[in-house]
């Protein structure tokens, strides 16, 4: 029954990203019940050697008793990480074709995510940003981190044109811890350049995961007659036929995916292209498979 | 319409319309947002391709549409000949039945004349059998059935009607477009003269449509009682003037016995000289007549063929003289005085005059036994005799209205229900006296008030007609005298008062025919109708308003039958007197009558129609002989045949595929919710 609530045009309905969170994250995890790869409880996980900075309260005593090496006993529930989400609020992520747009749905996908990153006690931080950085909260675990995640999102409002290099200049200054790096935005841009920007937060032994979000019709254009196209960033209007839109506008979108995929995939960036009809269990999967790669 | 209709054909620009909608319109929409315009790029093709028609099928599917209109109001149409079923030809077998076929034995050699054609029919021939009289009946349906036909014949039977050769033309006339059939129509009449309709072009036949003529007339040679001229009410046998005149058709000089019947009772007889095809008149002054209704006749010993009309009914009542209420303030004893005056001054003392106050007039409880009421410049009226007075008029009483000084007070008139707005004073400073400019003279209470204008009048009640109508007007524009239908009644008011101050009109030669007219006039009460009247003439049972409908008139027959089923009782506005004889009407508000029906007398006159005037008629049908029918061409036979039904529907057609096409171009598209849910799951 809460499966019905991941699909976006119903989300579009309920008023407060809490609420959304909550129901689609609810909705999921109800939905994932019996799946054996993923749980929350105190069990055990891992033993891992120390590293000088690691906290000494996870030492097993017992082991280095026995072994005289020092190892970190890890449990499921303890594997919290800092997880930062970049969401892209340029005026591009207005469009839509149906009833809710990206930015809509961008704001329900990091909504759910911060909800499920607090479920686990992760340290969830946002950057929103269009050509700089528009609203930064910082990773935290404190009391209340959730309600300021969820109003930065909800405040969010689309800015100007994208310009990626700027912002994540930025964001490295204030990542100093590794951790997970969630980054939304519909990518108008170069493969080539955005993963170039965006490869060196992978540096820091950062998860970088690119949800990329577009419409269908972003994808696969529905044009009947010529008409006037204006470029919601730029300004620029061009004169667009149907007969382009059908034949050569999609063998160019579907090289721009391809290169994107294969280009992040290459600066071992996971990439997800995320369709706005569609429900928002399939990017949540993603997030929660590579959260679980990491413990 | 059909004048105008080649300029509807100027709508046809409209079709530039859809060319506007589907070409250039297109040139002039508004940019569409797109996220990123990296992967378009300008092309010259787009430009081309835009000047293009789109969506051709609805193009043209909106153009047909606009050029269906304006032929749909052009209104075009092709001329073509009607399509009468090849070969097919119906048979009428037409047998009047009208008045003059009594005479000796015309009818009984019309119907063998009939059956004689009838029996020329082959088996399967399709034939009808109509009478004539009043009316053109249909005995059969078109029937193939000889014995039927056969039997519609033998049941004919003599009528008191009027034979009509144009209604029978125009009954052929719309049997043809019914049937779409050639006609072959048998005459069998006395091809009576008078038959004839008045303009020969209502003779007119179809093509296709041949006539043949049975004459079975006779003898001419006839004598009838042509009208008797009566008195509706005796009141006194003394002082009665009736009227007889007999007239001679084809008939020589001969002197006749004109005898007055009552109640079967002879009563007197008169010797005229009727001249050779000329008329007498007999005279009887006076009619010892019983009380109530009585069946007066008025026969002649003519010994001619056509004993039908040797006779002719009449009918009178005897009644004491009805009373005429007045009612006054008692202050103005002229008023009665005048009135009393000239009522008693008519000739045949129809009414008497009974003056009462208006205090003690509202004592009367029922003022049903007088002829009418007159309320002379009454100021206060009592409650009690308002309401006796709303009662009486919308009964069928009537009442007349004079007023002044006292009645201008009130805001209203009484049972008129007119605003009073002031009272008229003529100052010597102005033109001294108001006089009449506009005057209904055709209107029968004012038909023999000729002097009308000379009357002075001094002082007048100025009434705001909104219900009446104004028979007389004042030269400033005020109405003087009113007449409004109240009920099944009606009022007749005056706006200035019956004595001699407010005006002159007692002491003027205008005044006495007035008072008598409108006494004859209002005395009647309601619709009052002649009491002889001619076969198939209509009397009146109910004026239709709404008092009456719920109540039930009464027709009883000569043979003293009820003729109007119980429907009919409540609903019925009018009966036609169908034979001759003697009628007894109860109408619907309650005034009995008794209806003297008498045949036509045009029927009288037998003389037939010239063989010259019957070829003409039959050259009317005849389709196949233009020098027959007046030099007619082939054109005249083709009728124009309308095609708008057929546009309209093709029209509406084109609406539909439009409204079908358009919007399966215009669909929204609709996310596949099972697809989203498949997904999710």
């Amino acid at each position: 029954m809460l499966q019905r609530f991941l699909d976006p045009t119903v989300l579009s309905g309920i008023s407060g990203l809490d609420l959304i969170a909550r129901t689609v994250v609810d909705g999921f995890i109800a939905g994932l019940h019996k799946s054996p790869d993923f749980g929350f409880s105190q069990e055990f996980a891992e033993y891992r050697m120390y590293n000088p900075g690691d906290d000494l309260r996870h030492v097993d005593w017992n082991v280095f008793a026995r072994t005289e090496r020092m190892y970190l006993k890890r449990y499921r529930g303890e594997t919290n990480c800092q997880l930062t989400i970049l969401l892209d609020a340029s005026r591009s992520m207005k469009f839509t074709s149906h009833k809710i747009d990206k930015l809509e749905y961008a704001r329900f996908l990091t909504a759910s995510i911060a909800y499920l990153a607090s479920l686990q006690r992760d340290a969830a931080g946002l950057v929103i940003f269009d050509d700089e950085v528009k609203s930064f909260v910082p990773p935290s675990t404190r009391q209340g981190q959730l309600a300021r995640l969820l109003h930065a999102v909800e405040k969010a409002e689309v800015g100007s044109r994208t310009d990626f290099s700027k912002p994540f200049r930025h964001v490295q200054e204030f990542l100093h811890r590794r951790g997970l790096i969630v980054c939304i935005s519909d990518f108008w841009e170069n493969p080539e350049e955005v993963v170039k920007t965006i490869a060196p937060l992978r540096f820091h032994g950062n998860e970088v995961v690119l949800f990329h979000v577009l419409d269908p019709e972003e994808i696969r254009p529905k044009l009947r007659a010529p008409a006037l196209f204006e470029d919601m960033e730029s300004g620029d209007t061009l004169e667009v036929s149907p007969d382009y839109t059908a034949k050569e506008y999609p063998a160019k979108i579907d090289a721009h995916l391809e290169a994107m995929r294969s280009k992040a995939k290459g600066a071992g960036l996971d990439y997800h292209l995320i369709d706005t009809s569609k429900p928002l269990d399939a990017a949540l999967r993603e997030y929660l498979a590579i959260r679980g790669g990491r413990m | 319409m059909g004048f105008f209709a080649p300029w509807f054909l100027a709508g046809m620009a409209a079709v530039g319309l859809p060319i506007w909608v589907h070409l250039l319109k297109r040139h002039k929409t508004d940019p569409k947002l797109f996220p990123s315009l990296m992967f378009f790029e300008q092309r010259e093709q787009s430009s081309v391709r835009h000047r293009r028609l789109e969506y051709l099928l609805l193009f043209a599917l909106r153009t047909a549409m606009i050029l269906l209109l304006a032929l749909l109001f052009a209104n075009p149409f092709i001329r073509r000949t009607p399509s009468l079923a090849d070969g097919k030809k119906l048979v009428v077998v037409a047998v009047d039945r009208s008045f003059s076929m009594r005479s000796a034995d015309r009818l009984t050699k019309a119907k063998d004349e009939a059956q004689k054609i009838l029996g020329s029919l082959k088996p399967g021939d399709q034939a009808q059998v109509i009478a004539l009289s009043g009316n053109v009946q249909a005995l059969t349906q078109v029937v193939s059935d000889p014995a039927e036909l056969r039997a519609a014949v033998a049941s004919i039977e003599p009528g008191d009607g009027r034979s009509s050769f144009g209604e029978l033309s125009r009954y052929l006339r719309s049997l043809m477009d019914a049937q779409k059939m050639r006609l072959e129509v048998h005459l069998v009449s006395d091809m009576q003269k008078s038959s004839m309709p008045p303009g020969f072009v209502d003779l007119r036949l179809n093509p296709g449509t041949s006539m043949v003529f049975h004459s079975v007339g006779g003898d001419a040679k006839n004598w009838a009682v042509e009208n008797v001229t009566a008195p509706r009410r005796v009141y006194d046998p003394k002082r009665v003037k009736l009227q007889a005149t007999v007239s001679g058709h084809m008939s020589p000089a001969a002197k006749k016995t004109v005898t007055l019947f009552l109640n079967g009772r002879e009563l007197q007889s008169k010797q005229v000289d009727v001249p050779e095809n000329g008329r007498a008149q007999a005279e009887f002054l006076t009619l010892d007549a019983p009380y109530g209704f009585s069946k007066g006749e008025i026969r002649i010993d003519s010994n001619d063929a056509l004993s039908g009309d040797d006779h002719f009914y009449f009918s009178v009542e005897r009644t004491d003289p009805r009373k005429v209420l007045f009612v006054d303030d008692g202050r103005k004893p002229r008023a009665q005085l005048y009135f009393r005056t000239a009522i008693d001054s008519t000739g045949d003392g129809a009414f008497q005059v009974e003056g009462q106050t208006a205090e003690s007039a509202a004592a009367i409880a029922d003022l049903s036994k007088y002829a009418f009421v007159v309320l002379s410049d009454v100021g206060t009226i009592p409650g009690g005799l308002a309401n006796s007075l709303n009662r009486f008029v919308n009964s069928g009483g009537s009442l007349l209205i004079s007023l002044g000084p006292a009645s201008a007070v009130q805001p209203r008139v009484p049972v008129l229900d007119e605003a009073i707005e002031s009272s008229n004073y003529a100052t010597r400073a102005g033109d001294r006296f108001l006089s009449v400019t506009d005057l209904d003279a055709g209107h029968p209470a004012l038909r023999s008030v000729d002097k009308f204008s000379q009357v002075k009048f001094y002082q007048t009640v100025k009434v705001n007609p909104m219900h009446s109508r104004v028979l007389a007007k004042l030269n400033d524009g005020s109405p003087l005298v009113l007449e409004r239908s109240v009920g099944e009644g009606k009022v007749l008011a005056i706006a200035s008062t019956f004595d001699n101050v407010s005006n002159d009109l007692p002491l003027h030669p205008a005044w006495v025919p007035f008072v008598s007219q409108s006494a004859l006039y209002l005395g009647g009460g309601g619709a009052e109708q002649p009491v002889n009247l001619a076969v198939d003439s209509y009397v009146e049972l109910r004026s239709g308003s709404a008092q009456s409908s719920g109540s039930a008139a009464e027709v009883l027959d000569p043979d003293g039958k009820r003729v109007l089923s119980l429907e009919e009782a409540v609903k019925a506005n009018n009966f036609a007197v169908n034979r001759e004889g003697f009628f007894e009407i109860k109408t619907a508000a309650g005034r009995r009558s008794l209806v003297a029906a008498h045949a036509d007398r045009r029927e009288s006159d037998l003389l037939p129609m010239e063989q010259e005037t019957l070829d003409l008629w039959k050259g009317t049908g005849s389709a196949e002989d233009p020098a027959q029918s007046g030099g007619r061409t082939g054109d005249d036979e083709k009728r124009p045949w309308s095609l708008w039904p057929y546009i309209l529907l093709l029209l509406l057609l084109v609406a539909v595929a439009e409204s079908v096409v358009a919007n399966g171009y215009l669909r929204p598209v609709v996310p596949d919710r099972q697809g989203l849910r498949r997904e999710a799951a």
